[in-house]
């Protein structure tokens, strides 16, 4: 996929503490975040990121707390200034942006969601969702149509005048993406948005995001602790550990083969069949005489191949894409990808 | 003689001493101890005073007493009123304007007009039919015993006085808010200013403004009942959730977008409980202002005091109790109305 850089991170570094630039020079030559605090009392936030993220896609970063995932997000618009590095939005460096310029950066090339939903508690919903605009000189009655749109869409038709505190978590967070989407930024800065909502209503928010992607194929960045999150939206994977890119590419790549054992750790208890696709375990098309079981997608998880082979590892199936062999999977290197990590990498051990 | 003695001979003070001696008027103990005819005994250690300023100029004439300070003081104050009061003169005679008019509209607007009046700006704020007939009634029972006047005196005093009082205390507490080295600066002053008792106001005020005045007694009410509306509104725009400030930010608000389209209009509740404490403590004070010339039920309860006219006392505290308790509830209740429309 040869899609346009929209936003680019080159060597960023960010230190905490009251001189930062000197701290730099030690966390340059080698010093560790431990050893940062110890001797010089300042916290590394983030070492030496180099980040691509591009235009219409999903980049999700991922990380536990603490890894600076937030810290990240925030150089976006630069809600904090970094202590070394660039950030290039659209090929331009906004690290040399006015103040001005910032600002219309912010109020009309990016919006964000947050975890705390952060909206105005004595605005109703309609005001809330309308607030980009309303930052930018518009009238209520200018965005109340586009406002109004937006709020159905993501399911609040009918709760315009009501306030926050009336809604449940689920429904502020869509007030909260409700409001990034009347911005009309092409940019979505996405800082937890879900972790604050039970499991279903989480579920249901993703699969809302991923419909909303579908149509308008938005540039957007999130952040998350949650892998099976990550996993289910990302196009492009960011794996973030005390400040560091450990591994960063296509999530199913990084899943089979975890460059880390950081990684291994994590995905080692997640549900593989679910979150595989048949993409990334099929075989070349032979046109061999081998069976065919039945037509399958590329895109489908190997949890529904499972269920269609009803657990016959002899079978192959044919991988269709716009009714054109593509591939083969056979079952056994279903199998195979099934198999967790952590002996596979024990296994590959004793290989060797 | 004197126990310090030694202490100024084996400094090589003694000349200096001498030269400043018999300069004050004799002291009431000097006099005694004269007619006594004893001159002091050698003390015992049990004895010793505190080198005191009083203390140390019986050893040495030169050296200042303690009265020498008050006196310093009140000299140095009487030095610089003129000039003080040149530059405090004009900038404080709009609030003797707003004063006088603000009693002069009260006075001479007749009742039928000002009861209803009152009563539809409670009904506004507040919204209830329960408190509106509360105040109906007070304000009634008041005029039914005389004391209509009196009452309003207060009452247009205190509207004046709260509502300077919120003029100048909502920027100022935005701007302590904004600054912590202005926070700094202004939070000892705010604490001086509630700590000193309300009457040690009035001396200096006496001094630099004539008593016939009005803005005397506005003044002392100012200084004594800004301090709440500052200090919360302080608080309160600190208080507001830095979440909601970060997505203000994220969304590329002005730093004047900002303070009215989130700052202030979240930190209202306790911009208004301010407020409240603002009016409550002004009502404290126009009691006390009436020392110096301030009208009102004050006035009353001052004559109870100085004539011993117990039920004259009585009576007006009674009014006063009835208007501190119509205000309270009036502006607690219209904080309870912002404060749903705020939950979070």
């Amino acid at each position: 996929m040869a899609k346009d850089i929209k936003i680019s991170i080159r060597n960023l570094y960010k230190i905490f503490g009251p001189t930062p630039d000197v701290a730099l020079e030690y966390v340059r030559k080698g010093m560790g975040k431990a050893d940062l605090l110890e001797q010089q009392r300042h916290v590394l936030g983030l070492r030496d990121i180099n980040v691509d993220m591009h235009d219409g896609e999903i980049t999700v970063i991922m990380g536990l707390s603490g890894s600076g995932k937030s810290t990240l997000i925030r150089h976006l618009n630069r809600l904090i200034d970094p202590t070394a590095g660039e950030i290039r939005v659209d090929g331009e460096d906004i690290m040399s942006y006015t103040e001005e310029q910032l600002r219309k950066l912010r109020r009309e090339r990016m919006s964000m969601v947050f975890q705390k939903f952060a909206l105005l508690p004595h605005k109703t919903v309609l005001e809330n969702a309308g607030m980009a605009k309303d930052i930018r000189g518009y009238t209520t009655s200018d965005f109340e149509a586009d406002a109004r749109k937006w709020l159905a869409r993501v399911g609040l038709e009918g709760n315009e005048y009501q306030y926050p505190h009336q809604l449940s978590g689920g429904m502020q967070q869509r007030v909260g993406i409700a409001r990034a989407l009347v911005s009309d930024a092409p940019i979505m800065l996405m800082d937890e948005a879900f972790s604050a909502l039970d499991p279903l209503i989480r579920s249901d928010m993703q699969d809302l995001l991923l419909e909303l992607q579908e149509e308008l194929k938005k540039t957007i960045v999130f952040i998350t602790h949650d892998l099976d999150e990550a996993l289910k939206l990302a196009d492009h994977l960011v794996i973030l550990k005390d400040g560091e890119v450990v591994q960063q590419g296509d999530p199913q790549e990084i899943l089979l083969n975890p460059g880390d054992p950081y990684i291994v750790d994590f995905i080692s208890d997640i549900n593989r069949a679910r979150v595989l696709r048949v993409r990334s375990v099929m075989s070349p098309p032979d046109d061999g005489d081998s069976e065919f079981a039945g037509d399958i997608s590329e895109k489908d998880n190997l949890e529904s191949v499972l269920l269609k082979s009803e657990g016959d590892m002899s079978l192959n199936f044919r991988v269709v894409r716009d009714d054109q062999h593509v591939g083969t999977l056979h079952m056994k290197d279903l199998a195979r990808a099934l198999v967790p990590t952590a002996a596979s990498a024990d296994r590959s051990k004793t290989a060797a | 003689m004197a126990t310090y003695d030694s202490l100024f001979s084996s400094l090589g003070l003694e000349q200096w001493c001498s030269e400043g001696k018999s300069s004050g008027p004799m002291s009431m103990a000097d006099l005694l101890n004269k007619n006594k005819g004893e001159s002091a005994e050698p003390a015992s250690i049990w004895e010793l005073p505190f080198p005191s300023m009083d203390a140390l100029n019986e050893s040495c004439a030169a050296f200042p007493q303690s009265r020498e300070l008050t006196k310093g003081l009140e000299q140095g104050f009487l030095a610089i009123k003129d000039s003080l009061s040149l530059v405090l003169d004009p900038l404080t005679q709009p609030l003797s304007w707003f004063l006088d008019g603000a009693l002069y509209a009260m006075l001479n607007t007749p009742w039928w007009i000002v009861i209803p009046l009152l009563l539809a700006v409670v009904f506004v704020v507040t919204k209830s039919w329960k408190l509106m007939l509360f105040v109906g009634g007070s304000i009634v029972l008041l005029a039914f015993i005389d004391h209509y006047d009196y009452a309003m005196q207060t009452l247009a005093i205190i509207f004046v006085c709260a509502f300077l009082c919120v003029l100048l205390g909502v920027p100022i507490g935005i701007a302590m808010a904004r600054s912590n080295s202005l926070q700094r600066m202004i939070i000892p002053v705010l604490d001086m200013l509630q700590t000193l008792p309300p009457f040690v106001y009035l001396i200096p005020l006496i001094f630099l403004f004539s008593v016939t005045e009005s803005k005397l007694y506005g003044i002392a009410i100012i200084l004594y009942a800004i301090v709440p509306v500052i200090r919360l509104t302080n608080l309160g725009i600190r208080l507001v959730d830095k979440d909601v400030i970060e997505a203000a930010d994220a969304f590329g608000m002005t730093p004047r977008q900002k303070l009215y389209k989130v700052q202030i209009p979240l930190a209202l509740p306790n911009i208004m409980a301010g407020v409240n404490q603002t009016i409550m403590m002004s009502l404290a004070m126009v009691v006390i202002a009436s020392l110096v010339s301030a009208p009102g039920l004050g006035v009353l309860v001052l004559r109870g005091i100085r004539n011993l006219e117990l039920g004259v006392g009585l009576v007006s505290g009674l009014g006063i109790v009835i208007l501190a308790v119509i205000l309270d509830r009036v502006t607690k209740a219209s904080l309870a109305r912002i404060n749903v429309s705020q939950k979070q």
